[in-house]
């Protein structure tokens, strides 16, 4: 017999009876909380911050005032070719974005009790961009905000991504002592600009 | 060597083991804050029950499907049944593609299978990518907790550590200099890598994907740089639906840290172009806990931490008194399911407080299940001369009320009266490093008479 057989032979001969599986009533959880408000706090509990901006164009503005020091650029947004100093198609290996200084992408999903934004393949380039960057920048549009992971899964389940990551917060470690330091192995600093 | 001796080598620096105690409390304190934050988190913790339960009742049929939807994915799913099989695939794995240095992010399941040392007699090197990982990788030691692996080193031996194989400068344990120059070398590391090697935190039935979480993002540097990625998952690791995740998602990171969500959640599902990804599916004793109906609750664990940090006998003992992959309240009800004889003091080296099933997000009932494995193996193992012939006499006391009332009368006196060199003599343990309390001058008893006879 197979290892694949025997195990789920074994599986089949010791489980329990059958359970019911559980229904997830979203009710339960409704606390009313406003959603912006809730986002943006909790963006910053994980230690990011949040922006408003206007437009594309405000948004790289905005991000060029902040990091006046980037050398190596590249945004995802539509209409923010000046603001890119690499050409990704250039790109044979993703080993080469170890410079990237800025990366700003798009999302369309965020959620307000944990301050996490939903990047998916489709809007990214490459897989590695966001946690190989020293700075990420994610642009949100307000209504795009649900409220809890429910409702996020809700609106995921009709979405074919081959990958895609919930990102709150820079990257962050507390492994020497218990002590916060921000910025592990993955971006240094994130920014959400909702719009 | 049983956990008690253990914990008493653990014990001799007292200063260490408060520091221990109070950086856990902490974090089980930071979890508190942050569930209470969340309106039905009691309802929360019940669906993740649930889900778990029903999951283990139909646990081969999803696994079926699981495998099928992932290998739609173009993913590459392996089976097997003890360790030695699942190091063996890895092995093969790799050596196909001549992966010579691998890049490896948290997994209790490759620790528990004793992966490193297997792939390093074959000269591939095996880097541990989480910082705590690392440190303890470098001091040569396993983790001591799963979730915060180095919690048992001080700032001053990371340093340490360091300078001697990292080459960094003293810096007085700054953990901002450390961290940032772990960054560095795992940096290398990455961009070097033949292969990625990653736990599972979930695998998810009706899409075949698997989701990775972690805070330092290294799970997702490895396994999107190197051009082969191995996701080692135990068959518990199984939900039957993406839409489950939003339970488990919500109730992990706060369990395990007090934060809201992990810094990354990432949701493998197909491999990128020219790239590969397996799947490794073990067994290895958890088919056997499954078909003990007083133990299989345990399976629903999703490695929080949250009954390690809340244990007042784990921060005070330390994790690696407990000798087992998994320490702690949760590794001691797995663990003498593997092992009875090795593990046999684990259930013992608890107050049965219940504080652990009282913080589990996946509602086990830890508390009650230490317990049932104290029967079983007071039955099953050898236990000491002097604990069995005092519980014997304790029996035997505690079914005589008369006799009890005696001794009971005796005791208190005694410990009002006789000098605490007598108390605290060495034959009674309760005295070390403690005062007992002063005997009252009425049993309970004799004050409940009283009342009555008042009322």
């Amino acid at each position: 017999m197979s290892s694949r057989d025997h195990i789920l032979s074994r599986i089949k001969a010791h489980k329990p009876e059958f359970i019911e599986e559980p229904v997830i009533t979203l009710e339960l959880f409704m606390d009313w909380k406003h959603v912006k408000t809730e986002f943006t706090m909790k963006v910053e509990i994980a230690g990011g911050q949040v922006f408003e901006a206007t437009s594309n164009q405000n948004v790289t503005e905005q991000v060029s005032a902040m990091f006046p020091e980037s050398k190596v650029n590249f945004s995802t947004l539509k209409g923010t070719d000046g603001f890119n100093t690499i050409n990704l198609d250039a790109i044979n290996k993703p080993h080469d974005l170890e410079d990237l200084d800025i990366l700003i992408l798009e999302s369309g999903l965020g959620v307000a009790e944990n301050g996490a934004v939903w990047i998916k393949d489709s809007q990214l380039p490459m897989r590695v961009l966001p946690f190989i960057t020293k700075h990420l920048v994610v642009v949100l549009r307000k209504d795009a905000i649900v409220t809890f992971m429910h409702q996020a899964y809700r609106k995921l389940s009709c979405d074919q991504t081959d990958f895609g990551v919930f990102i709150s917060g820079p990257s962050k470690t507390a492994d020497i002592e218990q002590s916060l330091v921000i910025g592990a192995h993955g971006a240094l600093s994130m920014s959400v600009f909702l719009v | 060597m049983s956990h008690s001796k253990a914990a008493t080598i653990f014990n001799k620096d007292e200063n260490k083991v408060n520091w221990h105690d109070k950086a856990l409390w902490f974090v089980r304190h930071k979890r508190d804050k942050s569930v209470h934050t969340v309106k039905g988190w009691e309802e929360l913790r019940n669906l993740g029950h649930g889900i778990k339960a029903h999951t283990l009742s139909n646990l081969d049929n999803y696994l079926i499907q699981f495998e099928e939807n992932a290998k739609k994915n173009g993913v590459q799913v392996h089976w097997a049944v003890d360790g030695e099989e699942h190091n063996k695939i890895v092995h093969q794995i790799l050596k196909a593609h001549q992966a010579k240095k691998v890049v490896k992010s948290k997994s209790m399941l490759t620790e528990e299978c004793h992966l490193n040392p297997y792939l390093e007699a074959d000269g591939i090197e095996v880097i541990d990518s989480d910082l705590g990982e690392r440190i303890v990788q470098l001091a040569k030691e396993p983790p001591s907790h799963i979730v915060l692996p180095a919690i048992h080193k001080t700032k001053e031996e990371v340093d340490a550590l360091f300078q001697e194989h990292l080459g960094t400068k003293p810096c007085n344990g700054d953990p901002q200099y450390l961290t940032g120059e772990a960054r560095k070398h795992l940096r290398e590391k990455f961009i070097q890598a033949d292969a990625a090697i990653t736990g599972v935190n979930f695998a998810i039935a009706d899409t075949g994907g698997i989701v990775v979480c972690t805070n330092e993002g290294n799970a997702d540097m490895g396994a999107h740089l190197a051009p082969v990625h191995i996701a080692c998952m135990g068959v518990e690791k199984l939900i039957p639906k993406q839409t489950h995740l939003g339970v488990f998602l919500r109730l992990l990171a706060r369990s395990a840290t007090g934060q809201h969500i992990t810094t990354y959640s990432s949701h493998f599902k197909k491999p990128l172009k020219g790239s590969e990804m397996h799947i490794v599916i073990v067994d290895n004793g958890r088919t056997e806990q499954l078909s003990r109906p007083d133990f299989r609750a345990s399976l629903h664990c999703i490695r929080c931490g949250a009954c390690m940090n809340t244990c007042p006998i784990y921060r005070r003992s330390g994790g690696h008194s407990y000798d087992a992959t998994i320490p702690g309240p949760i590794g001691s009800i797995l663990s003498p399911g593997k092992d009875l004889k090795k593990h046999s003091s684990l259930p013992f080296a608890s107050t049965l407080c219940g504080s652990c099933s009282d913080v589990c997000p996946v509602k086990i009932d830890i508390h009650s299940q230490l317990y049932k494995w104290r029967q079983l193996i007071t039955k099953e193992t050898p236990q000491p001369i002097i604990k069995k012939t005092s519980m014997k006499m304790m029996g035997n006391l505690f079914s005589k009320p008369l006799q009890f009332e005696k001794v009971g009368k005796v005791a208190r006196w005694s410990l009002r009266n006789l000098p605490k060199g007598v108390i605290n003599s060495k034959p009674n343990v309760w005295g070390k490093e403690r005062d007992l309390p002063l005997g009252p001058t009425e049993s309970f008893d004799e004050w409940y008479k009283k009342r009555k006879k008042n009322e």
